[in-house]
């Protein structure tokens, strides 16, 4: 069988859509029938426990990083939202102030152990817990739980926009940061405002953006207002899976299984 | 019975590739040494425990940080099983990694024969 994946979503700016991306990428997944894996990583803002209304677990990622319980203990099942054969877990960070403070305060050696825990994930839930995939929603720009998750992965998915300072920014990154940990990257275009409906159009883009960022292009996705109207309540890939959104995140994780991008 | 040809043909054969691999052991302890004078060897102390975490990695030089990051990622390894994810050499691997030993990034156990690199997560520190 082949050795599942782990997938870091970043990007330079804040507001680019990682965390809409993840889920739903993590959700259309499971909808493609596999066994899939979500954590969210930004401890510095944790919103997937109100996005998926998950009210107080147990245990959360922040008390596995800090070594004090296994990772199955944090692992939710949301086998009830979905609807077909594949199965989607979920492992969230602490979004209490308190929580958020201390995890802004660890020192390096605390940083190198939790890069470990990471790296262990590997072996636990890959190996040994036959999952497919795990996707990491990580915390803009460059910090530690970030580039922790930057080194862990097997992929790394750039989620950019046209906005002027996220351009810049995100080249430099590419450059100076995921090419010095040689790390296979994937861009997505999003919230992308020009027509791109004719698919002269759309590949004329393409061009432009692979010219631009020299490196390869897994998705573009267009500005959808329903996106943003369902307020992050919606996802996409779950409850309107013939929406557009949902279909281009269905190329988007085909590409990511075929590794063809 | 073994042929005039096969023999004439053979052993200039066998005398070259014991040549080569004279010459490449030659160069691996050449590659070292390069490497140590480079760094100026004998009166380095090392330094003291630095933890290896990412934002260390990223500040590496490149050479250092690919050998780096295969020791985070496997935990603990020796020279070779290093040199066969690099493409490098074992001996140059070897003088990386006892670089990094030096930098206090790493420790290093001897078994046997067999020395093994590792990250030292569990010290209190």
């Amino acid at each position: 069988m082949m050795m599942g994946k782990i997938i870091a979503v970043h990007s330079y700016k804040g507001g680019t859509g990682k965390t809409l991306l993840s889920v739903n990428l993590a959700a259309t997944f499971a909808k493609h029938g596999k066994k899939v894996c979500l954590f969210d990583l930004d401890f510095r803002a944790p919103s997937l426990s109100t996005l998926l209304k998950i009210e107080k677990p147990e245990h959360w990622l922040n008390d596995y990083l800090n070594g004090t319980c296994e990772i199955d203990k944090v692992l939710i099942d949301l086998g009830d939202r979905i609807q077909n054969k594949g199965q989607l877990f979920v492992a969230l960070a602490n979004p209490a102030t308190e929580a958020m403070r201390e995890m802004s305060a660890k020192d390096r050696k605390w940083e190198m152990r939790a890069l470990g825990r990471l790296l262990a994930l590997r072996n636990s839930i890959l190996s040994d817990r036959g999952f497919d995939y795990l996707v990491f929603d990580t915390s803009p720009g460059l910090q530690y739980s970030s580039i922790n998750a930057i080194v862990s992965a097997d992929l790394v998915l750039v989620a950019t926009t046209f906005d002027r300072s996220d351009v810049d920014g995100t080249k430099r990154m590419l450059h100076e940061l995921y090419d010095l940990f040689e790390k296979k990257t994937d861009l997505v275009m999003n919230k992308v405002l020009h027509d791109i409906s004719s698919e002269p159009r759309r590949e004329e883009m393409q061009s432009k953006i692979k010219e631009a960022y020299k490196v390869p292009l897994i998705g573009i996705i267009p500005c959808f207002c329903e996106v943003l109207k369902g307020e992050g309540n919606i996802i996409f890939a779950q409850e309107r899976p013939e929406h557009p959104f949902a279909k281009i995140l269905d190329e988007i994780a085909y590409r990511i299984d075929n590794n063809n991008t | 019975m073994v042929s005039k040809q096969d023999v004439l043909g053979k052993k200039p054969l066998h005398v070259l590739e014991k040549i080569r691999e004279n010459l490449e052991k030659l160069n691996e302890k050449m590659e070292v040494m390069i490497e140590l004078q480079k760094h100026g060897r004998k009166d380095i102390q090392p330094l003291p425990e630095t933890p290896l975490d990412v934002m260390t990695l990223l500040s590496m030089p490149d050479h250092l940080r690919k050998t780096a990051m295969i020791v985070c990622r496997l935990g603990r390894a020796t020279a070779e099983e290093i040199a066969q994810q690099t493409s490098r050499a074992r001996a140059v691997e070897s003088a990386y990694l006892n670089q990094l030993v030096i930098m206090g990034h790493l420790k290093k156990e001897r078994k046997g024969r067999k020395a093994y690199f590792y990250v030292d997560r569990e010290t209190q520190g």
